[in-house]
């Protein structure tokens, strides 16, 4: 089943329009029976369930193994800042998960969850998408959205020295900030190199960014 | 003594020792044929200058348009600066081809730092000179900030031909400098730069 040669056998549906407004359809009516799910009034682009944080990862379960639904494959995962949006007087920050199935070619579509600036943090789903680990380290990364459970919470595209979330509206988008020694990232290669079972025979000793020397400037 | 029937060495003032005294030229002859005069500061500035080894700082598409610069159309090894290394050790000419962001800062200055003087930086591009659109929280404003520049390529990408431009200015740069003074200088206080 997992295989592409597998999956050439299965019967293709097409995506028309009409599967697709079937499947959206469907899909949300099970949503609203089983999670309590919303429709976001302002989505344009297809189906967007708006879902509470604390049904979230049940529901991305269920989205996932249901045998009729299979979206099997997170595309990627967003958050939004709606800090000075038109007319928006709902919680700021929302994170926003695409989902796609690699069985139904029809079945695509987004899952919301709305979080308060002051207690901005959502359960992470890393364990049911292997994709969402990293997806989830660059929205914290970007927004100061907290995936709660995330194994290794640290910063993704940013360096480690870095302040604030530049995506956030309220962040000065021209306001960089230096890095004066390299970002280990030692340990996450090591930890990457052990789960394809390699097996460390020697390990750098470790060593504070803060005594790095370079005539750059020593940090701090 | 003589035992077997070897010629004879050849006499000191007919010429060179150990050639047959028949076939040797004058020395006088020998030298006006084989040295030439000039100053240290010539030679060594016009040695530098025709061997440059560039070491390729490539982050984006400028580096494409150096892989053009190297291959056979362009063809940088007409100037003597063929042979690309990819340890900083090896090089004295930096290329930083691409968008340098604040995260990657502090490894284009350690390999800088690595590699021997004198050494030589060419910015390429419009986002290694001045971070390009790139006007925002993770790009640097330009590489002068950590390092110091020869010569500046503008474009996004820039042509070939712009390349080859920089290259010789650089030449010419290094024609101009003077490894005399920079040596006397170096004796005094070592240089630092940024």
């Amino acid at each position: 089943m997992s295989t592409s040669a597998a999956r050439l056998q299965e019967p293709v549906v097409p995506a028309t329009p009409e599967a697709r407004k079937e499947f959206e359809t469907r899909v949300f009516v099970l949503l609203q029976e089983k999670f309590g799910a919303t429709l976001d009034p302002l989505d344009q682009w297809g189906l967007t369930a708006v879902l509470d944080r604390n049904r979230l990862h049940d529901a991305m379960q269920f989205l996932r193994d249901e045998p009729s639904l299979r979206l099997d494959m997170l595309l990627d995962t967003a958050g939004i800042d709606y800090l000075e949006y038109p007319g928006h007087d709902l919680p700021r920050f929302a994170v926003v998960y695409i989902l796609k199935s690699m069985v139904f070619a029809a079945h695509r579509m987004r899952i919301k969850v709305r979080v308060e600036e002051d207690d901005a943090n959502v359960p992470s789903i890393h364990d049911l998408y292997a994709s969402a680990d990293w997806q989830e380290r660059e929205t914290w990364d970007q927004y100061g959205i907290v995936f709660t459970g995330h194994p290794n919470l640290k910063r993704l595209l940013n360096h480690c020295d870095f302040v604030g979330h530049p995506l956030r509206k309220d962040y000065p988008a021209q306001r960089g900030q230096w890095l004066l020694a390299n970002d280990p990232m030692i340990d996450q290669l090591e930890a990457r190199l052990k789960a394809k079972g390699y097996q460390i025979l020697e390990s750098p000793a470790p060593t504070s960014p803060a005594l790095e020397e370079t005539s750059f400037g020593r940090k701090k | 003594m003589a035992t077997l029937d070897t010629p004879a060495p050849t006499p000191l003032a007919t010429g060179i020792v150990g050639t047959p005294s028949g076939t040797a030229q004058p020395p006088r002859e020998g030298l006006d044929q084989n040295i030439l005069t000039t100053s240290i500061d010539a030679l060594v500035s016009w040695g530098r200058s025709n061997s440059l080894w560039p070491f390729p700082y490539g982050t984006a598409c400028c580096a494409i348009e150096f892989m053009s610069l190297v291959g056979s159309r362009f063809d940088l090894a007409r100037f003597g600066a063929e042979f690309v290394r990819f340890s900083p050790r090896h090089s004295d000419l930096m290329i930083v081809a691409g968008t340098i962001t604040y995260k990657q800062a502090p490894i284009l200055r350690r390999i800088w730092e690595q590699m021997a003087e004198p050494r030589y930086v060419i910015s390429v591009g419009a986002c290694a000179c001045s971070g390009g659109f790139y006007d925002c929280y993770c790009t640097v404003q330009g590489i002068d900030q950590i390092i110091p520049v020869d010569v500046y390529i503008g474009g996004c990408p820039p042509r070939p031909e712009a390349f080859i431009d920089a290259v010789m200015q650089l030449q010419e740069k290094i024609k101009d400098s003077s490894y005399v003074r920079d040596r006397a200088n170096a004796q005094h206080e070592r240089i630092h730069i940024g």
